[in-house]
């Protein structure tokens, strides 16, 4: 009796778990096909948990890319082919993805993944391999300290940079506007701390006092006690490092404990567009939250406007989302790069030739230090009215003004 | 001491629909010996449940509670008559292994359902706030704990007034004995584990208002209710009541006091000091199969 029990229990364990493996084996495998001469390239995304929003978005790019690349008759003549891998925002697992996708899919040119969290492991696979690597997403300063050569960051700036702009706007405000205190909970990524670290630096110097400053993991959902901190602290201006999630859940925590900073700052939640609206309520209580952002639907730059449009047609929406063009940006500076060698064999001419030129994207004009970090700044972003606006620098504006947050300009 | 103050009240709060979580977990365990890692698994199931009838249906997730207690009673049923069943009695690590599997099958399944990128139902209540003085308390937080305090009251009646609640309690108690008396265990048993699940169906409904949730949010989950359990005593509802209460309120204050990295410590420094101290939890009694040989 007891035997036969142990022997169903034992079976229903394989079953169960069989099953499992099964249905994670269908969930998993993205692995496109396509023709047999095409020029293949391979990337590993997040296409599930945690940074899976920016994931999908990012593959969103990396597909409108594909599609104009091919209706213009390829890169060198071949049609490209896009393999995708999902990493389920694992850091092994983006390894194991690299690694097939050089060893087995033997694909000529590569892709980043999304975050630096999962490009750190992702662009070491590359540099091993010898191969070029346009990362889309990959702003931690960490990434560009360990001297490799074919790491490449297809936006303006690195991440400690990101807010410089949004800083030196505070720190400039006349006194009587200018807060005196700020707080600056961020999350625990290097795509999002450095970010605050060098706002903090900016703003610290210019006389705003520090009152509270913290680091919270991702699995953070319940803001409360960060937010009641906040308060404690008496804070007159909130600078949050943040991704989505967390952004979202910070103004919900905010708005319950009654928290109206004038000048409300999160790193990249904001950029999320409708999803951000949704998640914290309405287009009022976004108003007037500022955010770095790399891109805009109206900007003129190389590009955009087939970007849009193709973006459009494949996918739906009004805007495409900042992700998405980061990816198509990402696939420009490689198209940019394969075109001007003429061929993908020798990848170190490649990197070579990044170095040495700029490259004009849809996010503008794109440089690169010796360490593969760009050479630009960051766009602020503010919402106004529902839209998403371009208010800093002032050369690159979409809006004649900055407001405070749910109240009146500056 | 307004922010310990304030602390206290959202972790007090919060701590109200961990003990509902936590409530069908103790259950389950005190009746079949069966420790469910796949219960946060069903309470994101709950959840997503909710959110369907909310963006399909425009349900709001308060009057989405009975009709999703009922779901849940129903599939923790199938899953007991399914799979749960054959365990029962058996050795608890098998018993572990099958939970976790279903876990692992619940989780592939709503990865494939529903996605794996974050759900939350926005309702109206969810950013709003009573204010008292210099303290606020969050709406969305204190309908859960009310939902929390009503069905963890439904439950005490159903076992302490009813034919079958009784039961439960003889089966948990002394199965041979509620065997001699006539008590079929068996049927025991499932009714337990189905309403274990089906209190799921309210705190599903609450977490999916107050947490962003994935499929794989089950990890977090079941890590806390495991705290919560021991720390309270295993198989003890009112120790889960008083265990839920002391992480909601630990985590903040950790949060507040400490930093915002430690919270996720909480949980398990608490099942640590816990089995240092007093293994069998706050309200849980030593069993015979306790003592060491």
């Amino acid at each position: 009796m007891r035997s036969s029990v142990l022997f169903r229990g034992a079976a229903m364990v394989i079953a169960t778990a069989t099953a499992a493996l099964a249905l994670a084996g269908c969930s998993a495998d993205n692995t496109g096909g396509g023709a047999d001469d095409a020029l293949t390239i391979g990337a590993s995304l997040p296409l599930t948990g945690e940074f899976s929003q920016g994931g999908l978005d990012t593959q969103q790019g990396y597909e409108v890319w594909e599609a104009l690349t091919n209706e213009a008759g390829g890169l060198l003549g071949r049609d490209v082919e896009i393999i995708v891998r999902d990493d389920a925002t694992n850091q092994n697992t983006v390894v194991t993805n690299y690694n097939a996708l050089i060893d087995e899919d033997q694909v000529d040119l590569l892709l980043g993944t999304q975050s630096s969290l999962l490009n750190i492991p992702g662009s070491a696979v590359a540099e091993q391999a010898g191969m070029l690597y346009i990362c889309p997403s990959c702003g931690s300063p960490d990434m560009y300290n360990r001297g490799f050569e074919y790491i490449f960051f297809s936006q303006q700036a690195l991440a400690a940079a990101q807010a410089d702009v949004f800083a030196a706007w505070v720190a400039a405000l006349p006194e009587d506007q200018r807060p005196a205190t700020a707080a600056y909970p961020t999350l625990d990524d290097p795509f999002a701390r450095p970010v605050i670290e060098g706002a903090e630096k900016i703003l610290s110097a210019a006389g705003i006092e520090t009152v509270y400053q913290d680091v919270y993991p991702a699995t953070t959902k319940n803001f409360d006690a960060i937010v009641n901190a906040i308060v404690d602290s008496g804070a007159e201006m909130v600078v949050q490092g943040s991704q989505f999630e967390d952004g979202v859940n910070m103004v919900l925590s905010m708005d319950r404990a009654g928290l109206q900073p004038e000048i409300f700052y999160q790193s990249s939640s904001p950029s999320y567009g409708e999803q951000y609206i949704e998640g914290v309520g309405g287009a009022d209580a976004a108003e007037g939250v500022m955010f770095s952002v790399s891109y805009h639907v109206d900007a003129e730059t190389d590009g955009n406007e087939e970007f849009v449009a193709k973006y459009k047609e494949l996918f739906g929406g009004d805007v495409p989302p900042e992700d998405a063009a980061d990816g198509f940006a990402a696939g420009q500076v490689l198209a940019a790069a394969v075109e001007a060698v003429g061929s993908t064999d020798d990848q170190a001419a490649l990197a070579e030739w990044l170095h040495d030129n700029e490259v004009d994207t849809i996010l503008g004009p794109l440089s690169w230090n010796a360490d593969g970090s760009p050479t630009g700044a960051f766009l602020i972003g503010q919402w106004q009215g529902g839209e998403s606006e371009i208010v800093l620098p002032e050369d690159a504006a979409t809006s004649d003004s900055v407001l405070r947050w749910r109240g009146a300009a500056f | 001491m307004n922010l310990l103050i304030q602390t206290l009240i959202s972790g007090a709060l919060i701590g109200a629909v961990y003990a509902l979580m936590a409530s069908g977990l103790t259950l389950i365990f005190g009746v079949m010996r069966v420790i469910n890692l796949a219960h946060g698994a069903f309470a994101i199931l709950a959840a997503f449940l909710t959110w369907t009838l909310w963006s399909q249906f425009g349900i709001d997730p308060i009057v989405a509670i009975p009709i999703v207690t009922l779901v849940m009673f129903g599939i923790g049923w199938l899953v007991y008559v399914g799979s749960v069943r054959y365990v029962r009695g058996a050795h608890v690590s098998m018993s572990v292994l099958v939970a976790f599997g279903i876990a692992l099958v619940l989780e592939g399944i709503m990865g494939f359902v529903w996605g794996n990128t974050a759900h939350v139902v926005s309702a109206p209540y969810q950013s709003e706030s009573i204010v008292l003085g210099p303290f606020y308390i969050r709406e969305d937080a204190l309908i859960a704990a009310g939902v929390a305090v009503l069905v963890l009251l439904a439950l005490q009646l159903v076992l302490h007034r009813t034919w079958k609640g009784r039961a439960i309690r003889a089966a948990s108690v002394n199965e041979s004995g509620a065997l001699l008396v006539g008590v079929s265990v068996n049927q025991v048993a499932a009714f337990a584990f189905a309403i274990g699940i089906g209190t799921l169906g309210a705190a599903g409904a609450m977490i999916s208002v107050i947490y962003p949730f994935v499929p794989g949010s089950h990890y977090q989950w079941i890590a806390r209710l495991l705290a919560i359990v021991v720390l309270g005593g295993l198989g003890s509802l009112s120790g889960a009541v008083i265990g839920a209460l002391v992480i909601g309120m630990g985590e903040l204050l950790a949060t507040a006091y400490i930093g915002a990295q430690w919270p996720i410590a909480v949980p398990f420094l608490v099942i640590f000091i816990v089995l240092l101290v007093r293994p069998q939890g706050i309200r849980g009694t030593r069993l015979r199969e306790d003592a060491v040989a």
